[in-house]
């Protein structure tokens, strides 16, 4: 029986190629896309090595200084009794921010106020920054952190060869560099073999102690092609006693529930910092910009609030309303297609109630036929995919972000499909399968 | 083989009540070719699609083929419209997205303990006795309207049912098809003793059967 229905589907497939094209290329298409935008959440936001601690990261990128002035406010009420005009004034005083400036701490911020936050299991302070350089007279750029030995405790880099920089080297600031293989092969035309070799960075050379594989995802505040101890830097950086300037702390959480005690601690000790003199003598109040891993990935797609937690609900509800809407759209259109499609086909359920089918027998036709389309929109949405990831990994239109095919992703995506599918062959079916025999014959005679 | 007994049926819609059978009574016996007669909208069709178990009268009785079916269930009915009867249409109502062998084998489908090849040898002799078993493979859209009607005749007696019902089976047919059509009839009545019962408008169509029967406005007149 199942054969039977398999084959009268493929042959009314076959027959209604119009139908049956729309339909595939929707459900092919959907799963496609789903597909590649998982994929790349899954790199760009997954616990991959070494983003392996990423939930348990609270970030100190930006601390943020502005003056709050009091205004006094005065309200009057009047009112009228026996008469005489009686006058209430309430006076308030709100706040008001009156100046606001906003950047990186500086290394004397950080390195007064940002260490050993004790909730804190761990924490890595580096400096984001970039080295220009000449190699057979061409020009290159390679983007450098500069971080203490810690860095490499808090992210789980794979080494090639060599070592991460020790605290004694760092200590004693060594110029020693760890480079990634991509950088290996653009400075010296080889991916191995360079420990103990010269590199010059603006006129300073530094020598290669380790080679890191390159990671499969990008984000700037761990991803660099030079990692060099940041007691490298000019003393100009390190001894200065301004504010602001290019470091961020790192801080690893014992578990996620950790996290919101670490910003606490961070709030606490933005309340009481009370260094606010030369540039910023007229400012009163400090805040420590932290964020989680993710509220700092969603901060750079959207900023609007100030609050780092909502601007990541925000992206997250909006992302949720593309993917459902790229899933939704053209399941409306198949649902549609369907109740057309099977209306159409009125003449058909008629004559085969009367030849002896059973109302199951129909809804159980109609809805095989749907399975059979999604189960082969499945497989060539699954090809697609797959090309597409393979097409965009190597022709590195997102950089150095490489995609994966997510199994279990796909798995759920044709699951919904399947689901939507069903469903879209199943209420037009059920209607048409209770439709009244010599009614049904009498619609569309052919 | 069939036995109908006070049969109304009343179509009630919001504005008019109207009486489509008025107290019909009629006795239709094994291998008996009887036509029924009438002008538009007398109740012919009706009458048929309820002899057919496809449309429920308001009241009375029904048996066929030594069953009464009042009180029968969707299921059983189709079961038994499956197993003892066939259907003939005016507008032949063949799946065009089938080929003429899939559509005479579809009664089949829903009959269990049938096999994919008896299906198919049942479909053929089917076939071969409307004269079109060269045409197995066509579409219905390839075929003139007495090949269809061929078709759907093939179709109404693959499974050997004990009575066809044929409603104006050559009414959309020239004559020279029409009697195409009603020879196959006459030659099913006679070699394979089947029932049939047949609307027509054409009173020399009605004469070559064996009994005719006149309604008008819902009554039996003759
Ligand atoms: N579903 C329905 N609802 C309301 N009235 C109906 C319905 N079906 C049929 N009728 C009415 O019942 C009467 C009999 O209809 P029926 O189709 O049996 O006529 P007929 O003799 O077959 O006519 P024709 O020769 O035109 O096919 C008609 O008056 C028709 O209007
Ligand atoms: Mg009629």
């Amino acid at each position: 029986m199942l054969k039977n229905y398999f084959k009268l589907a493929i042959k009314v497939l076959g027959r209604r190629k119009f139908f049956t094209f729309v339909s595939l290329f929707g459900i092919s298409f959907t799963l496609m896309i789903l597909m590649l935008i998982t994929a790349f959440l899954q790199t760009e936001l997954g616990s991959d090595a070494p983003m392996t601690e990423k939930d348990n990261l609270v970030y100190l990128p930006a601390i943020s200084i502005k003056r709050a002035v009091k205004d006094t406010v005065v309200e009057r009420d009047t009112s009228y009794q026996e008469g005489i005009m009686i006058v209430d004034s309430t006076v308030t005083y709100p706040e008001r921010i009156n100046s606001h400036s906003r950047s990186n701490p500086s290394y004397y911020f950080v390195n007064k106020y940002g260490r050993d936050v004790v909730p804190a299991k761990n924490y890595s302070i580096y400096n984001n920054s970039s080295y220009d350089f000449f190699l057979n007279s061409k020009k290159l750029t390679f983007r450098a952190l500069l971080t203490d030995e810690r860095f490499w405790e808090i992210y789980d880099f794979s080494f090639v060869e060599g070592q991460a920089y020790r605290k004694t080297q760092v200590d004693n600031g060594e110029a020693i560099v760890v480079l990634t293989q991509k950088a290996c092969r653009q400075y010296f035309g080889q991916e191995s073999g360079v420990i103990g070799k010269e590199v010059v960075f603006e006129g300073q050379t530094y020598t290669v102690s380790g080679v890191i594989k390159d990671p499969k995802s990008f984000h700037v505040y761990v991803n660099a092609e030079a990692y060099i101890p940041y007691t490298n830097l000019p003393p100009a950086v390190l001894g200065g006693t301004g504010l602001m300037d290019g470091f961020e702390v790192v801080y690893q959480a014992h578990t996620p529930a950790d996290i919101p005690k670490i910003k606490k601690e961070l709030e606490h000790r933005a309340n009481l910092f009370e260094e606010f003199r030369d540039d910023y003598a007229t400012y009163n109040r400090l805040e420590m910009m932290s964020y989680t891993f993710r509220e700092r990935y969603a901060d750079n797609l959207y900023d609007e609030d100030d609050d780092p937690a909502q601007n990541l609900k925000t992206v997250q509800w909006l992302l949720i309303f593309l993917l459902s809407l790229f899933v939704i759209l053209p399941v409306l259109n198949l649902v549609n297609l369907n109740i057309s499609r099977i209306m159409e086909r009125s003449s058909e359920i008629g004559v085969r109630k009367a030849f002896g089918a059973h109302s199951s027998n129909i809804l159980f036709q109609f809805v095989f036929e749907n399975v059979i389309l999604t189960f082969i929109g499945g497989l060539i949405g699954f090809i697609l995919a797959i090309g597409m990831i393979k097409l965009i990994n190597e022709s590195h239109v997102l950089y150095e972000t490489t995609l994966g095919f997510n199994f279990k992703i796909f798995f759920y995506s044709f699951l919904i499909c399947l689901f939507f599918g069903v469903l879209s062959g199943l209420l037009p079916a059920y209607k048409m399968s209770k439709v009244h025999i010599v009614n049904a014959l009498k619609q569309n005679q052919r | 083989m069939i036995s109908l007994q006070n049969i109304n049926k009343v179509y009630r819609t919001k504005t008019i009540e109207t009486l489509a059978l008025n107290e019909i009574n009629l006795e239709v016996s094994e291998g008996e070719f009887l036509s029924i007669m009438g002008p538009s909208g007398c109740g012919k069709s009706t009458l048929l699609n309820i002899i057919g178990l496809i449309d429920e009268p308001s009241s009375g009785n029904i048996t066929i083929a030594n069953q009464t079916v009042n009180g029968y269930n969707s299921k059983d009915m189709a079961h038994f419209r499956n197993e003892k009867l066939g259907f003939i249409f005016q507008s032949f109502h063949l799946i065009n997205d089938l080929s003429v062998i899939d559509n005479v084998e579809l009664p089949l489908l829903y009959r269990k303990s049938v096999s994919a090849s008896e299906r198919r040898r049942l479909a053929e002799e089917a076939l071969l006795k409307v004269g079109l078993k060269n045409r197995m493979s066509h579409f219905p859209a390839q075929l003139s309207g007495g090949q269809k009607q061929r078709v759907a005749i093939a179709r109404a007696i693959v499974g050997k049912p004990n009575i066809i019902l044929a409603d104006e089976p050559t009414g959309n047919l020239d004559s020279a098809m029409g009697n195409e059509i009603m020879n196959i009839l006459l030659q099913l009545n006679q070699e394979e003793k089947t029932t049939i019962v047949m609307v027509t408008h054409d009173e020399s169509m009605a004469r070559k059967t064996n009994r005719l029967v006149r309604l008008f406005d819902g009554a039996q007149v003759s």
